[in-house]
């Protein structure tokens, strides 16, 4: 895609957004005001900051399922740290460095071998659930009631519509579009992405990427694991079991295609407040939290199948095109 | 002509001889398994405990046999088994509440889940992505059951069905029948009819088999159709054995059913391996959490050892393959 077709592209996607908001926002005055819009943002920073990572995934060609287990065993650790008396950002930053080392060892074993990272990240989401019942004792775990105030902060309001928690998605987004399109790790990502063969020949190596993709997309299910955690001031080990469904929505909403090199951090953006504006306004409907998914898969389908229409038009339009003119 | 004289020569060539190499390997590991454990642990090489394994192991194997039939075609995994299966639970007591008669009630569930398997066949084999297609169906049947049942146990008020999830016939149970006969029609299906041989031809390379002139989008609606039906199947047995449905049924059934057909040595390249593959697959995942638990393990322990069986599995295989390629 060159940049017109991309700022084209997700001019569609703002306005697809816009409409979402729109109808919802004529039913729902809680959409109308500062405070809705900041409830709509903290609930979409879980999603977020774990769609940005497996979105690099997606754009390195490969799909990293493991995220929710990761989150999770994050989760547990974090707390666990904090009860064992460790101060929360300490305990914050050590589970999220864990999580990107395990990532990048994830991303090392797939580009040594040549693995479908599908296969192998069904495996390591199995260990890893394992893992967190370990590590859990079975057991959801709680920060200590004395210690509460310490993660307050975190609630805290600033001009009204921002929190430390959606400041921190808007600065991972932002740095995730430096990272993509300014540094060489960023190109080299999507270079292995949009052909393997062919940036192989042009000599980019495929471990490089491959390792930095998944720690990054490792390093980011800790922190919204950690984070949600910490916020919540408990983790279970089953947590975060449907991360990955809306994880994978917002990408695919926001343009992210499953074969690599194609989509953008902006579009990524787009897809998850589209997401997010959707899920929260069927709730604030009335519907029962269990009809959410019953939204997410509508929306989803109906993404795939624009998507395959778009597809076929544009395949028809080039036929078109490399057809002799008549006459 | 040219594509029949293709597809007839195919099952004789490496492909068959890595698969009989990867259900050999499977075997051998089942049966060491069993006398390991047979020797260590008191109690597990019984008549009642294989039984029980078998048992555990066939839910999982049905749903895996046509699980296998979609990665074999060179669609990877379906992601909305899990989701299918309880919907289909919740189809079938709804039917049997209403008071349709056990017939209908079966052929009915059959029918949709068959139906529900081919909408995303459909779609696939027009090009769109097999997981995430899956993912979406997966989330839509999840609310459908959810809404089918109103987020509540929907209860069978007869007895009709109780047979089929509770009889044993010659003293094994109705589940582990139906694992049997659906593994050797499946297999026999796959390695001797021209449908099967050219699910394996497009598996194994879509591009080949469309320009010998096969009908490739047929094998992705196939394929997914019948992962449907074993998905209706398993729904109806688990509805009838606990004489209801509810949504949340089966919790973790996909990532089990991946698991075993990843054991399993099917490759995820497609056009590469038998449905028997996918049953030996849950057969040894289940006799290995058999005997965890007669070591009383606990569930973290036996879900660390069985994610870590899987990823060495799949990393095995694939060198394997890698390595005589």
């Amino acid at each position: 895609m060159n940049r017109r077709e991309i700022m084209i592209d997700l001019g569609m996607r703002i306005a697809l957004m816009a409409a979402v908001y729109a109808v919802f926002a004529m039913m729902l005055p809680s959409y109308r005001t500062v405070s809705g819009a900041a409830a709509l943002l903290d609930g979409a920073v879980l999603v977020g900051v774990v769609a940005l990572g497996v979105g690099i995934t997606m754009l390195a060609g490969e799909f990293d399922l493991s995220v929710g287990s990761l989150a999770a065993v994050v989760g547990v650790l974090t707390v666990n740290m904090i009860i064992a008396g460790m101060n929360v950002a300490p305990a914050v930053l050590i589970a999220i460095l864990a999580a990107a080392i395990f990532g990048g060892l994830q991303g090392l074993v797939i580009a040594v071998t040549g693995i479908n990272s599908l296969a192998f990240t069904i495996g390591t989401l199995i260990c890893l659930r394992g893992f967190a019942l370990i590590i859990s004792n079975e057991n959801s775990v709680t920060i200590p009631i004395p210690r509460f105030g310490e993660t307050d902060f975190l609630a805290a309001r600033i001009l009204g519509v921002l929190s430390p928690m959606s400041i921190t998605m808007f600065s991972i987004f932002a740095l995730g579009f430096l990272f993509l399109n300014y540094t060489v790790w960023g190109r080299e990502i999507y270079a292995i992405g949009g052909g393997r063969a062919e940036a192989r020949a042009a000599g980019v190596s495929t471990i490089k990427p491959l390792v930095i993709a998944f720690a990054i997309s490792g390093a980011l299910a800790g922190l919204g694991g950690a984070l949600s955690s910490v916020r919540l001031g408990s983790a279970t080990p089953l947590g975060f079991d449907t991360l990955l469904l809306s994880v994978v929505t917002a990408c695919l909403i926001g343009g992210v295609s499953l074969e690599g090199g194609r989509g953008t951090v902006l579009g990524i953006f787009c897809g998850l407040l589209t997401l997010r504006i959707l899920v929260g306004g069927v709730s604030s409907l009335g519907a029962p939290y269990w009809l959410q998914s019953l939204a997410i898969g509508a929306l989803l389908i109906l993404a795939i199948l624009v998507q395959m229409l778009i597809n076929i038009m544009r395949r028809n339009a080039s036929g078109a095109r490399a057809r002799p003119q008549p006459g | 002509m040219i594509s029949k004289t293709i597809v007839a020569n195919l099952p004789h060539g490496r492909i068959s001889e890595a698969t009989r190499r990867r259900t050999i390997i499977l075997g051998t590991a089942a049966i060491l398994l069993v006398l390991v454990g047979g020797a260590t642990t008191p109690g597990f090489l019984t008549l009642d405990n294989l039984l029980i394994v078998i048992r555990a192991a066939s839910i999982t194997g049905i749903v895996a046999l046509g699980m296998s039939y979609v990665t074999i075609s060179g669609n990877l995994f379906a992601l909305s088994a899990e989701e299918l299966a309880v919907l289909s639970a919740c189809v079938f007591a709804w039917l049997m509440r209403s008071h349709y008669d056990l017939a209908t009630g079966l052929v009915l569930t059959l029918l949709f889940a068959g139906c529900a398997g081919s909408i995303q066949g459909a779609i696939v084999a027009k090009g769109a992505d097999p997981i995430i297609t899956t993912l979406a169906f997966g989330a839509l049947f999840r609310g459908l059951a959810s809404l089918v049942s109103n987020n509540k146990n929907i209860l069978l008020e007869t007895d009709a069905a109780q047979w089929l999830g509770t009889g044993r016939p010659l003293g094994i149970p109705t589940q582990s029948w139906a694992f049997a006969i659906l593994t050797i029609a499946g297999w026999f299906v796959l390695q001797r009819t021209r449908f099967g041989r050219r699910l394996l031809l497009t598996g194994a390379n879509r591009h080949a088999a469309a320009a010998t002139g096969l009908p490739v989008g047929q094998a992705s609606l196939i394929a997914l159709t019948l992962l449907g039906l074993c998905c209706g199947i398993a729904g109806i047995s688990a509805a009838s054995q606990f004489g209801l449905a509810v949504a949340n049924l089966f919790t973790g059934l996909n990532v089990d059913v991946i698991a075993a057909v990843l054991v399993g040595g099917i490759s995820l390249r497609g056009g590469l391996g038998t449905p028997l593959q996918a049953a030996l697959g849950a057969i040894f995942i289940a006799l290995l959490e058999n005997y965890m638990l007669l070591h009383s393990f606990t569930s973290g322990q036996r879900m660390l050892v069985v994610g870590c069986l899987v990823a060495a599995a799949t990393l095995g295989f694939h060198v394997i393959q890698r390595r005589r390629a």
